[in-house]
């Protein structure tokens, strides 16, 4: 049991910075997905805690021991990469041994390691095939079994999923989440997508160009973004962000002026602002009540385009230029070139400074 | 518009296809008839389709009457035989072991200005041969390796070696990384990294790569000729001198060595045709 630290962490590739100076904790028994855009060093990160790249500056410690100059092999910690990397000759169960000829195991332990880990993963009726013959899920899962099978300090995961169609991947998404918590182990799990983050993490921690933005539990990254590249990049759909001047404060009700209509929307506790300078807001489409009449307490707009989803559908208000997005329900029986009022939910309006922090009173 | 299935080009098309396949093996379906020819019929005008065939070409071709004399001596042409297979074997190994080792490090742990270092390698290929012969010649006389098995293979080793860091090369890099991490991962050290999990994965490579290495080594003409002895010759040279010095050529007797010098190739050729497609199509195969 172990759990993972990361001080300073820097890796450059000549002039460019692929992680810098990132620090971070990974406790046992928690799950800590590293998420951002394609290209934000989230696998170089992973990379290094593995010992497969060698960092520029900074200290990795795994259960409180300094691992920098350690091997790959002596760090002790099982991986599961986005490729699978599946051994192509070997069968299944071979696969899923090969990381048990390290620990000098007899025959029959072997073998029943693997029928247990084959019993979790309900891989029992391919355990003899090799991995030309099977299924994406089904190579996902052998590459899942391999991390799995032995008893390492930490599990690492490289974008596990990425490769799976959306049904298998909803599946997968579960079965992962429950064998982890089983295992009671520090993990670390680096994804693109977002779903995937807030269903399996216990913590998050959101990477932008190498710099991490935030590290939260699931519910605060998406609640409580900490600044405007989380807010964007988290929630789907995104949340609508935009400029905004302060022109009146009344306690917790503060009025703002935004796509000249001046809108008092209500923060449910007092922020420590000014009057007219520049801020952003930003509202998640989710966070709007639709309203009969025009009030100072709501936008009024156009509807410009209506995307189905499903259940709910998405609706682009027209508001001087400007296209806001908010969700509302089938029932709503809205259509294009309607005139409608859209009232932000209380407490549910996310105001940031000209930096892009976000400012809360908490 | 009909619709035609895959691997039906027609009759048409095929037909004109063998044509063009049987003008293209005719010169070596020839020069394999005149091998089993008599001397007068190999002579004759036009040619003559049908005869009896003898084993005389390929009997005169170890043993023969030498300088007018009509007794018949023994032509060592079976040295010449071990000669080009020992040397061309041992070179194209050779090069094959450097040349893969080099290539996996070009791959995996490229040096700074990597791509500089590996155009210099090439360009050494770029070069007819024919002008460095000088300096390789005095190179050969003042270290005392002319004549000898090890000049000559470390010869044949140079040459070799430019092509095979870069077949290997391309090899090497079509391979998915991730599976050499994986087995580091789980415990593999970096030697069993290069024999366990990269080698198996290059067979096809390393088949692709001796046959070509070994085909451009066996009809290499020009530093044989030059750089070995009476005993340590290969077949090319040995061969050109049955032409040349002598009255008459004879064509039946060369055309026996050809046939001769043909075999081996044709073999490894053969036995590694599966593999050499995969070699020789590499990079176009989806992962």
């Amino acid at each position: 049991m172990a759990t993972i630290e990361l001080q300073n962490l820097t890796k450059s590739f000549g002039d460019l910075v692929a992680v810098d100076n990132v620090s971070l904790k990974v406790e046992e028994n928690e799950v800590l997905c590293l998420l951002g855009p394609s290209g934000c060093g989230k696998t170089t990160t992973l990379r290094m805690v593995a010992g497969l790249e060698v960092a520029t500056s900074g200290d990795i410690f795994i259960g409180d021991k300094n691992v920098n100059n350690l091997e790959t092999r002596d760090r002790n910690l099982a991986m599961a990469f986005q490729f699978y990397a599946l051994y192509p000759s070997l069968t299944v169960a071979e696969n899923l041994a090969n990381p048990l000829h390290a620990e000098n195991l007899s025959d029959e332990e072997v073998k029943k390691k693997i029928l247990e880990v084959a019993d979790i993963l309900q891989l029992k009726d391919i355990v003899n095939r090799k991995p030309h013959q099977l299924a994406e899920g089904e190579k996902q899962r052998v590459a899942v079994g391999r991390a799995i099978i032995r008893d390492p300090e930490c599990f690492l995961f490289d974008e596990p999923l990425s490769r799976l169609d959306v049904q298998l991947r909803e599946q997968m998404r579960g079965q992962i989440k429950e064998v982890l918590s089983d295992l009671k182990k520090a993990t670390v799990i680096v994804t693109h997508d977002q779903l995937e983050a807030l269903t399996m993490a216990t913590k998050i921690a959101v990477m932008r160009d190498g710099l991490i933005e935030q590290v939260s539990s699931p519910h605060d990254i998406f609640a409580k973004p900490n600044n405007t590249f989380v807010a964007g990049f988290i929630g789907t759909p995104q949340m609508n962000i935009l400029d905004c001047n302060i022109s009146e404060i009344n306690s917790s009700i503060i009025k703002i002026k935004v796509l000249e209509q001046e809108v008092e929307i209500d923060f449910k506790t007092p922020l420590s602002v000014d009057k007219n300078d520049n801020y952003f807001i930003g509202i998640r489409p989710r966070s709007f009540e639709l309203v009969d009449n025009n009030a100072p307490d709501n936008f009024s707009g156009k509807i410009e385009l209506i995307e189905n989803m499903g259940s709910e559908i998405l609706v682009h208000v027209k508001i001087n230029e400007f296209t806001f997005r908010s969700v509302q329900s089938r029932s709503s029986k809205l259509s294009i070139g309607d005139n409608i009022n859209l009232k932000p939910k209380k407490g549910q309006v996310h105001l940031f400074n000209k930096d892009g922090e976000v400012i809360r009173n908490e | 518009m009909k619709k035609r299935a895959i691997g039906h080009a027609g009759w048409l098309w095929t037909s004109l296809a063998s044509v063009v396949a049987f003008i293209y093996f005719f010169p070596v379906l020839f020069i394999i008839l005149t091998a089993f020819r008599s001397r007068s019929d190999t002579l004759a005008t036009p040619p003559k389709w049908f005869f009896t065939p003898t084993f005389e070409n390929f009997y005169h071709i170890f043993f023969r009457s030498m300088s007018n004399s009509t007794e018949y001596v023994a032509t060592g042409f079976h040295v010449y035989f071990f000669n080009s297979i020992y040397i061309s074997g041992m070179s194209v190994l050779l090069a094959l072991i450097i040349g893969t080792i080099a290539a996996y490090g070009f791959s995996r742990h490229p040096l700074r200005g990597n791509d500089t270092y590996l155009f210099i390698i090439l360009t050494t290929r770029m070069l007819p041969p024919i002008i460095v012969i000088v300096p390789i010649f005095l190179i050969f006389r003042i270290t005392g390796l002319a004549g000898t098995y090890t000049g000559i293979i470390l010869m044949y080793t140079a040459f070799n070696l430019p092509f095979s860091i870069w077949m290997m090369k391309s090899f090497f890099d079509e391979l998915n990384t991730e599976i050499e991490d994986a087995s580091r991962m789980d415990g593999a050290s970096e030697r069993s990294v290069f024999f366990g999990v990269c080698i198996p994965q290059v067979y096809a490579g390393l088949a692709a790569t001796s046959v070509f290495a070994l085909i451009l080594t066996w009809n290499e003409f020009l530093f044989s000729l030059l750089l070995t002895n009476k005993l340590t010759r290969t077949m090319p040279p040995a061969m050109a001198r049955t032409i040349g010095g002598e009255i008459n050529v004879d064509y039946g007797l060369l055309a026996a060595m050809i046939c001769l010098f043909i075999i081996p190739i044709f073999l490894i050729t053969y036995l590694l045709q599966n593999q050499l497609l995969r070699g020789v199509t590499f990079g176009t195969i989806k992962k």
